[in-house]
């Protein structure tokens, strides 16, 4: 293998601001000793994940004609161009979050199930977190073993940001509503809405690029891992099995980050020389736009292929006054019919399409492989827990795929299902088993393949 | 005393009801009133009593759906013994706290009278709190995480180093409003990742390393930020606008301040019409000025709302030389100076020009507006955007550093290995004391002198305490509050905790941060335990400031209070809702709260204070006149309208949604935090109601509620919630004063306000001091509730039903010692479930 240690010269400055963005992302600048470049006849296959929150306005997002010759309604126009890479999928029930516990959690349990499958328990006694491993922990086990990180969280509310972590249902933790991506029962992972942090993440906590200060740092950490490791092994013995699980959590941790500095140190990646961004925006739209900008440099330079990205946290009280609703989103979510709070609805929703669009516009202009781009080697899961706001309905959920999917998605259609007869979990684990997980049985699942959007029936679809 | 006066009516109401009769003859009232020492004998004589009659009360009106057969909500009360409460101590407790609420039995159903169900929860009360003192269980409290407050304290103080853990570390998460609960501080690989980081950043901040890289730190201004007046008290006198910074540098050397200012949509700077002149100050020494903006020939200025038409042509004229300036005028605002390493202050901000006219110029109308967004304002201010600091270029690691010097406690005596090995030792042994919180071991410092050599091999004395710093930081018994139980502890027992885990409970309680020398040299010598000493130590502890930690952290967390940051008020409804007034309001609360601490003052002044803390700003917002600039002094209110905390904008404000005002949110923010009886969860698929506008539609929140309690399912609960809402009708949704409704669409009706409610109970409620007044007959209550929250927090577990009991001794105690903020704290340091650890069963 031939490592070029030539970095792209010119310091690359990303400002956050879409026409701004000067990182032109070139070929050059794909790290050489990636994965990707190992496996340069078959581009990797990357799954990311954009959630948004408060359910949509099903009118004007559900294509009237199924098949392949529909039209795009008003809140999904923004994706006219990347149409022959959208699989509208209507139909589907987060059937997960139906009620078994008897308690309400009408937030909590749509988007604590929207990935899982699971039915997140109120708090009791002894504990308050009851989820299970989510749809893209179960990929990043599988296939993050790979890239220098096995998967990504990002979101643009945090308890950092304007909108931060605010109302959560009563009696439920807010971790159900405040995070999408689970490790296990009850280990939510952290969101980072910080663009510079994600930087940091993506290129490692070095100030410098050189390839000598770098191999350094990873020694030193390193040393430090194995260090800890031995300590916390002395430490369990006086321990009493719970407060040994939460010791146990942390050196699970502890070996995974040693083993990403194992990987990174035998990769001697060469990093794109690009500048950090400064941190978070002040301006919506340009953190939006900066966050999406990360995660296609994180797909491009192949650091990790599995995103989860929460637009907004479920139940989230965001204002949009740069789209004329001033009006915070949960509220006129409960719409009760209002015509004004509709419209204003169908606003957010075609905005935040909009904003999706720009990301699958970065993927597109990315090339990737022999002659294709980062999009054709994507499959990005759009939507949202809940399908009407206004009650809570967790049947017939705004969903769409956007990407080729490696040529294993049969994009460019609108397939819908009869009511109330398929689950997103089905749909899930058709995707685990396209992006090469060999599983049976995901969440509430009930083992039924969704064949038909993958490319088993590309051609009898036509 | 309000509360003894109401269990006695409540009592002699009984009484006259023949439904509890009293058998025994003690003190009037005194089974049911808490505050008192009853001698067994009598006790039992009545409890025995009562139990007859709290049997003949559930029977008669809770078991029709409570019992073996139905189960419903999984209680069976049929079957249960009262005269056993201890046996399901946590149904019970149950039970306690939803007859408390008011929502059983649910509207529709017959409900015993007020004074009835009160009787009877007060007994089981007592009842509950005599088994729990048989059998005291003070809970196990699992290994602890330190929260991200935490972790930035403790840095703070081994080192003497204010780092920004909000940066450096993820948000950790809530639960029952607090950030600091065990069973949620989990760990994950991404926060094992930012650790590392942390620990690295840390130690070379904190050895001053010269091989730091220029970074640059970003300081944006919001662009809600008034810039109109002065901003700061740490900017000159008869400035305008700007920002005072503390930034930390890293290292001697230089470094670039970097200025941008405020721009409209396109990129145009605002304010160029005229010349500003602009200071950059370091510690208050100007180190730069600017002139932005100049002087204007005619027919070289657009017209107003020309809104950025680039190089089109306008009213066939065009302006190049002002597009030329206006989109560049922020280029080069920059001074590089040599800067020691530490602490200082960067001051930015604008000369106020003597021929515009003094004070604050009016808000325009509605800052969210399209061409509010694109008006450049050639005429008005220009404030500043973003402040970066960049930097160090050419670092001096050899210059004084502040952080460097308190930790490098001996130099190396020579230049030889072995000297600076011994000097190092005493270092890092010193540094594992204070950061593991226990004695340091042999173990312990040959880790960290591992780490030293192996940093030392690369660059030195300093690099090795470097490297040694950074491994101590991702030490799990530093990360991580870990009690273990003793050996021989029988299992599931009781046992007292360690002096040495004692200071580590008491100091993350108090301070939120690690023991100090004082606290640590007690709990090494065995002495901590001693009550005196505990007592001494606490009274010490709290007038530190850093007990500060208690309001930022647990009034801020019980109150909400952060929510402010996070509140975001309509600018379209709400033009008065700036930043400037944002700060201000959390500093009122802020400064309100500590001073209530600091002067141990009884926790119910909170609600009957009559001062509070404003500046200019916040004066005017409340119609207190004058009150001049921007620092913040103590004020009495004129009149009854406003008075404790129940007044404060800052509390109204995350009460309220964006657009108005609701009753309810404030009602659940009451009963939550004020009352300790949160409603339940709203049934799923709540029916919609009309809105204004419609045919029959209510004109008001008021009626639209009223409309809603007419449906039997939501009136259990809010008809508890509603009316202490609609007692603070009188401030808007940012806390201002109103007498009509003004608020967003639809319901500005113009309608004058109503702040009257009817409680559950009958008691009539009206505005701000009737509430109060309600919330101060219940003192009892209100006391327990703040008793409950600071037990959880201080404890960082959640609450159990067998702490219960505890919350109630604790709140009963204070009462001896006027309930003040001390006897709090020293009644929940001296508790059980404080002091004590279940073994492992």
């Amino acid at each position: 293998m031939i490592i070029t240690k030539k970095a792209i010269p010119r310091r690359t400055v990303l400002r956050g601001v879409g026409a701004t963005l000067a990182l032109p992302l070139l070929d050059g600048m794909v790290p050489a000793a990636t994965a990707l470049a190992k496996t340069a006849a078959k581009s990797p296959l990357r799954f990311g994940t954009v959630y948004v929150p408060n359910g949509i306005i099903m009118e004007r997002w559900t294509p009237l004609a199924e098949g392949r010759e529909f039209e795009l309604p008003p809140s999904l126009k923004a994706l006219e161009p990347f149409r022959d890479r959208l699989l509208v999928v209507s139909g589907l029930d987060n059937t997960g979050a139906r009620s078994r516990s008897g308690a309400s959690g009408a937030h909590a349990k749509p988007a604590g199930a929207f990935l899982t499958g699971i039915e997140p328990l109120p708090t009791t006694g002894s504990s308050s977190l009851q989820l299970g491993i989510s749809m893209d922990q179960i990929l990043a086990n599988e296939v993050g073993q790979d890239t220098p990180l096995p998967s990504l969280e990002l979101g643009l509310e945090g308890a950092d940001t304007v909108n931060g972590v605010g109302t959560c249902d009563v009696g439920f933790s807010c971790a159900y509503q405040n995070r999408l991506a689970w490790a296990g029962p009850s280990t939510p992972l952290p969101v980072e809405t910080n663009p510079r942090v994600v930087f940091d993440r993506l290129f490692g906590n070095v100030d410098s690029t050189d390839p000598a200060v770098r191999a350094a740092r990873l020694r030193r950490q390193g040393s430090i891992l194995d260090s800890v490791l031995e300590k916390v092994d002395r430490l369990q013995g006086g321990l009493g099995t719970r407060d040994r699980a939460k010791l146990d959590e942390y050196l699970q941790s502890v070996r995974e980050i040693e083993r990403r500095i194992q990987n990174a140190e035998s990769q001697g990646r060469e990093l794109p020389v690009v500048e950090s961004p400064a941190g978070i925006p002040v301006s919506y739209d340009e953190h939006a736009r900066l966050m999406f900008d990360m995660q296609a440099l994180a797909f491009q330079t192949d650091t990790t292929r599995v995103i989860t990205f929460q637009i907004g946290r479920e139940q989230s009280g965001a204002t949009y006054p740069q789209i004329g609703v001033s009006d915070s989103h949960h509220p006129i979510s409960h719409h009760g019919g209002d015509r004004n709070k509709i419209e204003s609805l169908a606003k957010i929703n075609a905005y935040h399409v909009s904003l999706f669009a720009y990301f699958l516009e970065r993927l597109a202009s990315m090339p990737d492989g022999d002659d294709g781009t980062v999009l054709d080697n994507v499959v990005t899961l759009y939507g949202s827990a809940i399908s009407e706001g206004n009650s809570h309905d967790v049947r017939n959920l705004p969903l769409l795929l956007a990407g080729g999917g490696g040529g294993r998605i049969a994009s460019g259609r609108h397939v819908k299902y009869p009511d109330e007869t398929q689950r997103l979990t089905n749909l899930q684990l058709t995707l685990l088993n396209t992006l090469g997980v060999p599983i049976d049985k995901f969440g509430d699942s009930t083992g039924e393949r969704l064949t038909e959007l993958s490319e088993l029936s590309r051609t009898t679809d036509g | 005393m309000v509360r003894r006066t109401l269990v006695i009516l409540a009592v002699s109401a009984l009484a006259a009801a023949g439904q509890l009769q009293l058998r025994a003859e003690p003190a009037p009232g005194a089974n049911l009133a808490r505050g008192n020492v009853v001698s067994l004998p009598q006790f039992a004589a009545a409890a025995e009593a009562n139990a007859a009659d709290g049997r003949a009360l559930l029977d008669r009106y809770c078991v029709a759906c409570h019992n073996e057969r139905t189960r419903t909500a999984d209680l069976t009360l049929d079957s249960m013994d009262l005269s056993q409460v201890g046996d399901a101590a946590a149904a019970w407790e149950h039970v306690v706290r939803r007859l408390r609420a008011g929502e059983m039995p649910p509207a529709g159903r017959p409900r015993p009278d007020v004074e009835t169900a009160h009787a009877f929860v007060s007994w089981l009360e007592t009842e509950l709190d005599r088994a729990a003192l048989a059998a005291p269980d003070p809970g196990r409290s699992a290994v602890h995480r330190l929260n991200r407050v935490e972790y930035a304290n403790a840095v703070r103080d081994l080192f003497g180093l204010e780092i920004d853990a909000n940066a450096l570390l993820p948000a950790d998460d809530e639960h029952h409003g607090f950030d600091n609960i065990a069973e949620v501080l989990s760990v994950s690989p991404t926060l094992i990742d930012r650790y590392l980081a942390a620990a690295q950043r840390i130690s070379q901040l904190v050895v001053g390393d010269a091989a730091l890289r220029p970074v640059a730190h970003t300081y944006p201004v919001h662009g809600g930020m008034n810039q109109d007046g002065a901003v700061s008290l740490d900017l000159p006198l008869g400035s305008r606008g700007g920002v005072a910074i503390e930034h930390h540098f890293p290292v001697a050397g230089e470094y670039i301040i970097r200025v941008s200012l405020r721009k409209q949509e396109y990129g145009y700077v605002r304010g160029m019409g005229q010349p500003h002149l602009m200071d950059v100050r370091l510690d208050g020494a100007r180190v730069g000025t600017f002139t932005v903006g100049r002087e204007w020939e005619d027919g070289q200025l657009p017209p107003m709302g020309y809104a950025g038409k680039f190089d089109q042509v306008y009213d066939s004229r065009s302006f190049p030389e002002w597009e030329l300036y206006a989109l560049n005028a922020d280029r080069g605002l920059d001074v590089r100076v040599p800067v020691s390493g530490g602490r200082h202050r960067v001051g930015v901000a604008f000369e106020r020009q003597s021929a515009l006219p003094e004070g604050l110029l009016p808000l325009p109308a509605d800052r969210s507006t399209y061409s509010h967004g694109q008006d450049e304002m050639q005429d008005g201010n220009p404030a500043v955007s973003v402040v970066q600091i960049i930097g160090p270029y050419d670092p001096d690691g050899t210059a004084d550093l502040a952080t460097r010097d308190a930790l490098f406690t001996c130099a190396p005596a020579g230049a030889d290995a072995a000297a600076g090995r011994a000097c190092a030792e005493t270092i890092l042994s010193g540094l594992a004391r204070r950061a593991f919180r226990r004695p340091a071991t042999g173990a312990d410092v040959d880790t960290l002198l591992d780490f030293y050599e192996m940093g030392r091999a690369e660059g030195g004395f300093q690099s090795g305490i470097q490297a040694a710093v950074e491994r101590l930081l991702v030490d799990p018994e530093f990360l991580f509050r870990i009690e273990a139980d003793p050996a021989g502890a029988a299992p599931g027992t009781a046992y007292r905790i360690s002096d040495i885990e004692l200071a580590s409970r008491l100091s993350f309680f108090l301070w939120s941060s690690i023991p100090d020398d004082e606290l640590l040299g007690l709990a090494e010598r065995g002495e901590l335990s001693d009550p005196g000493v505990l007592d001494g130590q606490v009274r010490r502890m709290l007038a530190d400031p850093r007990s500060r930690a208690l309001v930022e952290n647990f009034a801020g967390q019980w109150l909400q209070l952060r929510k402010l940051r996070n509140a975001a008020p309509d600018t379209a409804t709400y033009t008065a809702f700036d930043e400037n007034l944002r700060e201000a309001m959390w500093q009122e609360t802020e400064l309100f709260l500590e001073g209530q601490l600091r002067d141990d003052r009884p926790l119910l002044d909170m609600l009957r204070a009559d001062h509070t803390f404003v500046n200019e700003r916040l004066a005017r917002h409340y119609g207190i006149p004058d009150v001049h600039g921007v620092h913040f002094r103590r004020v009495d209110y004129p009149d009854e309208s406003r008075g404790g905390l129940l007044g404060h904008a800052s509390i109204l404000t995350i009460t309220s949604y964006a657009n108005r005002t609701s009753p309810v949110v404030r009602g659940v923010w009451l009963l939550e935090n004020f009352l300790g009886t949160p409603p339940s969860p709203p049934p799923p698929d709540v029916p919609s109601l009309p809105t204004a506008g419609e045919d029959g539609a209510p004109r008001s929140v008021r009626e639209r509620l009223e409309q809603h309690r007419a449906n039997a399912v939501c009136a259990t609960c809010h008809n508890v919630i509603d009316p202490l809402g609609f007692a603070l009708e009188s401030f808007d949704a940012i806390g201002r004063w109103r007498a009509t409704n003004e608020g967003g669409t639809p319901y500005d009706t113009g309608i004058p306000i109503d702040a009257s409610g009817t409680l559950v109970d009958g008691t009539e409620v009206h505005g701000l001091a009737g509430l109060r007044d309600v919330i101060l007959d219940r003192e009892e209550q209100f006391v327990e509730t703040v008793a409950e929250k600071m037990l959880t927090y201080a404890l960082g577990r959640t609450l159990e039903h067998y702490d219960m009991p505890v919350v109630r001794q604790i709140s009963r105690e204070s009462a001896a010692d006027d309930i003040t903020w001390s006897s709090l704290v020293s009644g929940i340091v001296k508790s059980t479930p404080f002091l004590m650890r279940r073994a492992e069963s």
